[in-house]
């Protein structure tokens, strides 16, 4: 019997560069060890397959993982909308996707040893935590998928979701016809791991520009890691402040605005999903009691910070914070704002809230 | 030494004949060279021409026919001459190339005196001309022009003019369209001879050739071969019109089709035609007494019957689509859990057969069941001819077993359906997909979303409103990546839509191959209370359901690509 999980590792997004990044990097973190505590840890993919294991042992552990994945049914679906077997299922894959060095081509026989990123007794725990404590899949394997890339997360940063990918397609679509846009500066305000910023940066033109900021040492930690790791040093600047803070000598000056800041009322928060109410920062979640603080803070920012003909978007909690955002920015942000739009996600929620600086 | 050289003069139409050795003592047999550099034109240049003796007007020794004109059948018939006291003579440069052997055959047969096939055709009134070519050596040619026949020509064309020249073909009654040997011998002919076909090593020439006209019989009609040219006719005649190219699109695809049919039938005529010629030589070797030369001839031949084989093959995979790498579906049919685990064997089956075949797989899309197995999922299996050999698993695969999940350990049968899909890389020939055609939806999804909400699953489904189309993927770990490999699943299914709209409409040129619903039962798997498999379509059966679980595919695949295309005698 063959291992169930042994084909198609290579489905793996790797960025050509990503390894060779990931070894600069390390080596020199090793050199010159960062000063603060802050330093973001290596996702589990990009760790050396130092350890080993027989496959057989693997298999008991891929066994053993599978029934306890089984056991959890539809519990957390009931408890919390949390994830059912088949999803845990699936991310038991992924996991051996990450820890699992790439086999070379041709089987050999079924007591060969097996390479991996962490060892099997680590395995055991990481997949505990997954179950059990209801630790994110992302901070267990230390990434997210995200778009195209593959963005490093840790405890302390806010896991990027898949709604929000749909900001880079708005983006796109603006600066497609736009040179103006297209080679102007951007601004992603609390950025985290930096997926939006790196997005944009990857679709703007040659002289297309972003500023990231957040005011998490973490995230600002974690987006530094992943900038570089795609090789966009010099197009994603990160500052580290709250929302417009750190760019108070941009101000007329920015083609584009883009967030997805914290926009669940704060009395939801004790209700969320174990993953995210337990582990995942509150400060990147929490919007104050309509959970709109945020989100009329950076707008009201948002008319002087822009240019004439910038272009905005901003994430938020649904329907009512759309609504509310665009009445708000009619009304009273002095008509400043024009082609004011809601934009829906793929699940049909309207998520986004999108218009031109007059 | 002698010999003759017909020239046909592109201005004229006309045919000379050229005596390159003036010094020719005896007797010869005209050779007629055609060394065309033309596809043959439709032109057809029906006027007498004036004999022209042209002895000794050239030096070099190459014949260039560089016009073309075909005679109707009608002239041909007066072409015939008389030669009288034939000679072979070899060492013919042509076309400025390396000596070679020419041959016309025994002369016998060209010869309007005793001609056996030939004496039908008849001189007098009709005969253009004799010409004397040597005070000693008449040759006797009439009805100028007539030698002009398309597969002459060809040929030279498709051998650059290298070729041992066959001119005796001229006579047939289907001259105008197939190759011959000088002595008339088609592919035909040698089929309906029945020559007994020996072993390989048995150096035998005409068992030889019978074995290699059986392969192009076997080929073309693996090719569909009439429907073929009936295509092809549509398309030349689409290719000509001279606005073709004001819808670009339209036109690539068209031109494309037409040079891919161009092609094939390019390949097997070349192949055929190389047949023959082989056979003249060996005949004329004989004649000539020539060891050498027979040997060669005969190693030729061999080769050619073993290429023949691989031929055969490669015709069961001439589908225009064939080549494409594809999606492979499982689907399980009713019956719960028993049912799901047969879904994921079949699936299993078909990702080891790739693997042994040396393709590269990835899960698409995959809905496990409740307790094991698979509801559905879709591979994509990436490699060359992936679709030709995958297409002929289309339909619904049954299994009567003992069931593991039953614990009253009865017999049960269940279905699993399979759909196959080629990819089309030619992004040109893709469907455009309208963006605001297409709904796209997170594929389960509840609550609140966004910030409230950490999940790895970005499953994503894309409904083509137009067609109802609807594609899925949750495999891969990001909703941009998901929806791209959709939209890749959607592509490939919105195309072969379109491909099988077109085949209705060309419904002479149809294949039933390209059928993709999900069909009727084609394969039943028997582990209990016997042990087999066995083809519904062609009654290929294997009594260890084991090996081909484990993927061992290709003697059904074979067995079906070959029934399907060699059943119609009449589809040649």
């Amino acid at each position: 019997m063959k291992l169930s999980f042994s084909p198609k590792l290579s489905t793996f997004l790797k960025p050509s560069s990503v390894t060779n990044l990931h070894r600069s990097f390390c080596s020199s973190s090793i050199s010159s060890p960062p000063p603060t505590s802050l330093k973001p840890q290596t996702p589990l993919f990009l760790k050396p397959p130092i350890h080993s294991a027989a496959s057989s042992d693997l298999q008991k552990w891929h066994d053993w993982a599978k029934s306890l994945a089984s056991s959890v049914g539809s519990t957390f679906v009931d408890l919390d909308n949390g994830p059912d077997s088949t999803l845990l299922c699936r991310e038991i894959k992924w996991l051996m996707e990450d820890a699992i060095e790439e086999e070379s081509e041709g089987m050999e026989n079924n007591q060969r040893s097996i390479r991996l990123r962490v060892a099997l007794e680590e395995l055991y725990m990481l997949w505990k935590q997954r179950v059990e404590e209801r630790r994110p899949f992302q901070y267990v394997v230390g990434c997210e998928h995200w778009r195209d890339l593959v963005l490093c997360v840790q405890e302390g940063v806010l896991i990027p979701r898949p709604e929000t990918e749909l900001i880079v397609d708005l983006v796109g679509d603006v600066v497609l016809g736009n040179e103006g846009l297209r080679e102007g500066l951007w601004a992603d305000l609390g950025t985290g791991s930096g997926a939006i910023a790196i997005g944009i940066g990857r679709i703007l033109g040659t002289g297309g520009r972003v500023i990231a900021t957040d005011l998490s040492p973490a995230a600002f930690e974690v987006a530094g890691f992943n900038v570089q790791r795609y090789g966009l040093q010099d197009v994603v600047e990160l500052r580290q402040g709250s929302w417009l803070e750190p760019l108070k000598d941009m101000e007329g000056k920015l083609a584009g605005l883009v967030s997805n800041p914290p926009y669940i009322p704060s009395d939801d928060i004790s209700g969320l999903q174990a993953e995210v109410g337990r582990h995942e920062p509150k400060v990147a979640l929490d919007g104050g009691i309509n959970g709109m603080d945020d989100l009329l803070h950076i707008c009201k920012g948002a008319a002087s910070m822009l240019k004439p003909g910038g272009f905005f978007a901003f994430e938020t909690n649904g329907e009512k914070q759309c609504k509310h955002l665009v009445e708000y920015m009619e009304n009273d942000a002095g008509g400043s704002f024009c082609n004011l739009k809601i934009v829906p996600d793929f699940a049909g929620i309207n998520r986004f809230v999108t218009g031109f600086h007059k | 030494m002698s010999s003759f050289m017909f020239r046909k003069r592109a201005s004229s139409g006309s045919w000379v004949v050229l005596c390159q050795n003036p010094e020719a003592k005896t007797q010869f047999v005209p050779y007629l060279l055609f060394s065309t550099l033309s596809e043959p034109q439709p032109t057809t240049l029906n006027k007498p021409s004036k004999p022209q003796n042209l002895s000794n007007s050239i030096e070099n020794k190459r014949i260039l026919d560089s016009g073309s004109s075909s005679f109707s059948l009608k002239t041909s018939k007066t072409l015939l001459g008389s030669v009288h006291n034939h000679t072979f003579s070899r060492n013919i440069f042509v076309s400025g190339s390396k000596p070679l052997a020419l041959s016309s055959a025994s002369g016998k047969n060209i010869t309007g005196s005793h001609c056996s096939p030939l004496s039908s055709i008849s001189f007098g009134s009709q005969r253009r001309g004799i010409w004397h070519l040597s005070t000693e050596n008449r040759v006797l040619a009439s009805g100028c022009g007539v030698l002009v026949l398309p597969m002459v020509k060809s040929l030279y064309s498709s051998r650059g003019g290298l070729a041992p020249c066959s001119l005796g073909c001229l006579f047939g009654t289907q001259a105008a369209m197939e190759p011959s040997t000088c002595d008339g011998l088609t592919v035909d002919r040698i089929i309906a001879s029945e020559w007994l076909i020996l072993d390989e090593d048995e150096s035998d020439w005409k068992s030889h050739a019978a074995a290699i006209a059986q392969s192009i019989h076997l080929i073309k009609k693996r090719l569909q071969w009439k429907k073929l040219m009936i295509r092809l006719d549509l398309l030349s005649a689409e290719v000509n019109k001279p606005d073709l190219w004001n819808d670009p699109v339209h036109a690539g695809k068209i031109s494309r089709e037409h040079g891919s049919l161009m092609g094939k039938m390019k390949e097997v005529k070349a192949f055929e035609r190389e047949l023959l010629e082989h056979i003249d030589m060996v005949k004329l070797a004989r004649e000539e007494n020539d060891g050498e030369l027979e040997s060669e001839s005969m190693n030729a031949l061999l080769k050619m019957r073993i290429t023949s084989k691989e031929k055969e093959t490669e015709a069961l995979l001439a589908g225009e689509q064939d080549p494409c790498s594809c999606y492979i579906e499982v689907q399980s049919g009713a019956g719960g859990t028993e049912s799901n685990d047969w879904a994921a064997m079949v699936m299993q089956m078909y990702k080891v057969w790739a693997q042994q075949r040396g393709y590269k797989i990835s899960v698409v899309d995959e809905m496990p069941g409740e307790i094991a197995g698979i509801k559905r999922a879709t591979i994509k299996v990436d490699g060359e001819y992936a679709f030709g050999y995958a297409k002929a698993e289309v339909g619904v695969h049954r299994l009567v077993r003992i069931s593991p999940f039953d614990s009253s350990k009865r017999r049960h049968t269940s279905f699993a359906a399979v759909a196959v899909t080629p990819i089309n890389e030619d992004a040109s020939a893709h469907v455009q997909i309208n963006e605001s055609d297409l709904r796209i939806e997170r594929f389960r999804s509840g609550g609140p979303g966004g910030q409230h909400a950490n999940t790895t699953d970005s499953a994503v489904r894309i409904v083509h409103v137009p067609t109802g189309i609807t594609a899925t993927s949750q495999n891969e770990r990001s909703q941009h990546m998901n929806k791209a490999s959709a939209m890749a699943v959607l592509q490939s299914r919105l195309d072969q839509l379109e491909m099988a709209r077109q085949t209705q409409m060309n419904a002479q040129y149809s294949q039933s191959l390209t059928d993709i619903t999900w069909g009727s039962q084609i394969r039943s798997y028997v582990l209990h209370p016997y042990r087999m498999v066995k083809d519904l379509r062609t009654n290929y059966e294997v009594s260890d359901p084991d090996s081909v679980l484990e993927g061992d595919l290709d003697g059904f695949i074979m067995s079906y690509l070959s029934a399907s295309l060699d059943k119609d005698e009449d589809d040649r």
